[in-house]
């Protein structure tokens, strides 16, 4: 337990290979993970963000030893995930998002009865620590219910019990807020923000930036398998510095008059996004040049909604850093 | 729509090569084991009756998990709901199935045949080939219409595995199948009697042996289009209770 | 103590949450009505072309019932982890694997070891054998010997579930080869020498002699042999399992084969 560091990760790679085709197999690789080299320290909540295929979860399973590196090394708690793993099962709990990966046919607590017992937990604390897990997550009164009947979030709350059955030292995880209702949502940044507190280190990932923000002590923004910015959530807000956000509600905007955007002087990035009938354009521009008005004179014609000036946010920098690695 | 329906499902069923391989194996298998049976019994000369019951075994297991894995696994994909959903009457929608599966069935009885003149040397000799061929086609065609009926079961049970499971012994032991039902206890006769696989197994064993191959076929005929009014019927009647008791889309 | 109980415990609630037949329809449709019609379906069959008396049929089939369940459950216990996405999940453990898989063994075992008996009675009732009280341990122990080697059978078929996706085929395909090979219905001697062979390292071939010797009246030191062999068998099972749920679990973190979410 000399290692200050509860991870490090050093250079990892990870390389799928997979064969499609069957008459003709054709070998294809992926390589998911090209490099990454971070710690994390004891107690520190690290958040991973990146966007969907970055590399994300490959990441998690090389740390929590369900893949073995291509090359690199990583260790938890000073323990190599490659040849340590039971020193290193015995120290982490993993938490994933989705709504697989439970026995459906069980209740809520054969579930946590059942990998209480594959996590080790001795025999005598296995109810206390099932009971208050059960009531940690809110499902205290469901739990001789199936699993097949519950509903989505509630899984969710079932899969982060038994990731904490165990009380590990390092937590993994991965897009634990999916399908979990705001209210629910904001009480499992709280346990998560308790854990931390009182010591557990924890890897998050997550798409929700204001999750991130709030939570995180560090962030590592990662796409196509390389770490493309590290650092506090303020650090990072401070990569789009120098920059200005327009946001604009507009109603059938045509594919033209984007790209027409984004050769106006001093725009950086324009993003489009669809909310029901009416579409979010965000243009991202340097803080010095003022360019709403030459954006409003090319969106003449079209109807518009709020027009909205700001500065910029943890996901305008989380969009720059992504799009600049594109 | 019929032919149509069954092909598409023959097709289907023989994509999955779980399916496949069963049809391959276990014909192989049946045969293997009812002329080691018979031979041991030192019955070499009923050796071809033998081989005649086993693939007939095998069209029976054929439709039994035929009909009811395929009403299970419709259930398990959720196509079982666009299924009954079809402005079609239900019975033209599952008859294909079963009549599918009774097609699969053949290959069973044939395998059967082939393997055993292979492997085992058995002369093909029957005593009236051209009614074997006609009571061959008429017990695959009642065993579909047959499976109809469970078709209607199935469709209201939600493990219809587990009636499949309980009922391929029974069939099998009852209908005559290897097991003349003469040496059988006698309150099993008058359910033999009402069974479709008793009057195809019998002619097909009096077209390979000898004796009145037409009456047996004449009865496993009309026992089957009985199976085929019965089973419409039900269908429909039972469309209406899956659909109260909500018992399609479930697995 | 602790291994233990993690056998037993962690076994029957693996049991409750892997095994498909539990609802009670299928439990009496599949595991306790189909076997017992497949008895009387060999035993008519024996008694018709005179291969062997009633007993022959009667003892070595019920022995043979057991099988059902157990190749299955064998199967389900490790295949079905991967319909549920639990596998990841359970590898996660620092646990010894030897002990929690073989511990999801023991209720498999136990429920063939139930079919056994049933068949075995509701058989010799009504086809009117009569099995010697004193027989009746020797018979326990003898078809418990089959199940828990049968157990073993499926769990290592459940391991090749790992890699290969079709492997309820192969457990369907057993189940049918057992029936041939274990000279359970065509007597040893009138199969081949090469299937003779083959049933020699299958589980229940040994079992089944045992049992019939047994029942016969000849005692727990004539049947002592094969039921050493059967036993044997069963371990060999047992540690091609593990070996082959080790191999498997470390090709999975280098290929990433398993879809272990
Ligand atoms: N088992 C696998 N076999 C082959 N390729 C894989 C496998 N798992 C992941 N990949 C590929 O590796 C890349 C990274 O996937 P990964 O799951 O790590 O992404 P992610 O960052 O977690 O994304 P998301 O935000 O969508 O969860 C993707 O291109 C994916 O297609
Ligand atoms: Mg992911």
């Amino acid at each position: 337990m000399g290692s200050t560091y509860a991870i490090e990760a050093n250079d990892l790679r990870r390389t799928y290979r997979a064969r499609t085709g069957w008459l003709k197999p054709k070998r294809t690789e992926v390589e998911a993970v090209r490099g990454v080299s971070f710690t994390v320290g004891r107690g520190e909540l690290f958040g991973l963000l990146g966007p969907n295929g970055a590399g994300k979860t490959t990441t998690i399973k090389l740390l929590n030893t369900l893949l073995i590196p291509t090359s690199g090394t990583a260790r938890v708690c000073g323990h190599d995930v490659e040849r340590e793993t039971r020193a290193v099962r015995r120290r982490i709990g993993y938490v994933f998002g989705g709504d697989r990966g439970l026995y459906d046919r069980l209740s809520g607590l054969d579930n946590l009865r059942y990998f209480a017992e594959l996590y080790g937990v001795p025999p005598r604390e296995q109810k206390r620590r099932i009971a208050e897990l059960l009531d940690l997550v809110g499902l205290a009164g469901r739990e001789r219910e199936r699993v097949e009947g519950y509903s989505r979030g509630m899984r969710q709350r079932l899969h982060i019990a038994r990731g904490l059955l165990h009380a590990p030292d390092v937590l993994f995880l991965d897009e634990p807020s999916i399908g979990v209702d705001p209210v629910a949502a904001r009480e499992l940044r709280r346990t998560v923000a308790d854990l931390a507190a009182a010591g557990t280190t924890v890897l998050l990932t997550t798409h929700y930036m204001a999750e991130a923000d709030e939570l995180c002590d560090r962030i590592a923004v990662i796409a196509d398998g390389t770490i493309q910015a590290l650092g506090t959530p303020s650090e990072l807000r401070r990569r789009a510095d120098g920059r200005r956000v327009v946001e604009v509600e507009a109603y059938g905007v045509p594919e033209s008059a984007v790209s027409a955007l984004r050769d106006l002087p001093g725009v950086r990035e324009t993003a489009v996004e669809a909310r029901g009938a009416l579409q979010l354009l965000t243009v991202h521009s340097d803080a010095h040049v003022d360019v709403q008005g030459d954006v409003l004179r090319e969106l003449a014609g079209i109807r518009l909604g709020r027009v909205d000036s700001r500065e910029p946010t943890l996901e305008d920098a989380y969009v720059a850093i992504v799009s600049a690695a594109a | 729509m019929l032919a149509v329906g069954t092909l598409l499902h023959a097709k289907q069923m023989s994509r999955s090569p779980f399916e496949v391989v069963l049809a391959l194996v276990v014909p192989v298998v049946q045969a293997t084991l009812a002329v080691y049976l018979f031979r041991s019994g030192g019955e070499q000369h009923r050796l071809l009756e033998a081989a005649v019951g086993a693939g007939v075994m095998g069209v029976w297991s054929s439709v039994l998990f035929g009909s009811g894995g395929a009403i299970q696994n419709q259930r398990w994909q959720g196509t079982l709901e666009m299924i009954m959903l079809a402005p079609r009457r239900p019975v033209l929608v599952i008859l294909p199935i079963t009549v599918a599966t009774g097609l699969t069935g053949i290959y069973a009885l044939l395998a059967t045949l082939v393997w055993g003149h292979f492997l085992y040397g058995i002369r093909l000799d029957f005593a009236h080939p051209v009614a074997f061929v006609v009571a061959a086609a008429v017990c695959v065609v009642a065993l579909g219409l047959f499976g109809l009926l469970l078709a209607a079961t199935f469709v209201l049970m939600r493990n219809a595995n587990a009636l499949a499971n309980t009922l391929e012994y029974p069939v099998w032991l009852v209908s005559g199948m290897l097991v003349p039902i003469t040496v059988l206890p006698s309150w099993t006769s008058p359910i033999a009697a009402v069974l479709p696989t008793t009057w195809g197994a019998r002619a097909l064993r009096e077209a390979t042996s000898g004796g009145p191959v037409w009456p047996s076929v004449a009865v496993c005929l009309a026992i089957s289009l009985l199976c085929l009014t019965v089973g419409a019927l039900a269908l429909t009647h039972v469309e209406r209770r899956a659909r109260a008791a909500a018992t399609l889309a479930l697995a | 103590m602790k291994t233990l109980r993690l056998m037993t415990v962690g076994g029957v609630i693996a049991y409750r949450a892997l095994f498909n037949w539990t609802t009670p329809g299928m439990f009496i449709g599949t595991l306790l009505v189909g076997p017992l019609f497949q008895l009387l379906f060999f035993a008519y069959l024996g008694r018709q072309l005179q291969v062997a008396d009633d007993r022959f049929y009667i003892v070595g089939n019920a022995v043979l019932t057991a099988s059902l369940a157990c190749v299955f459950g064998g199967t389900m216990a490790v295949a079905n982890e991967r319909r549920f996405g639990t596998l990841g999940h359970v590898l996660l453990s620092a646990r010894s694997r030897t002990a929690i898989f073989w511990g999801r063994v023991l209720p498999y075992a136990g429920n063939g070891l139930l079919i056994a008996v049933v068949t075995l009675t509701v058989g010799a009732l009504l086809l009117g054998l009569r099995v010697p009280v004193r027989a009746v341990p020797g018979l326990l122990l003898a078809m418990a010997a089959g199940s828990l080697t049968c157990g073993f059978f499926g769990l290592t078929l459940g391991a090749l579930g790992l890699r290969f996706r079709d492997v309820w085929v192969v457990s369907n395909v057993s189940v049918a080869l057992l029936l041939l090979l274990t000279g359970v219905n065509v007597p040893a001697s009138g199969l081949p020498g090469w299937m003779r062979a083959v049933g020699e390292w299958l589980p229940i071939t040994h079992a089944a002699e045992a049992a019939r010797r047994i029942a016969a009246g000849d005692g727990l030191a004539a049947a002592a042999s094969p039921l050493g062999q059967e036993l044997l068998v069963g371990a060999g099972y047992a540690a091609a399992a593990v070996v082959l749920l080790k191999i498997f679990e470390v090709e999975s973190r280098r290929r990433a084969s398993l879809d272990a979410l």
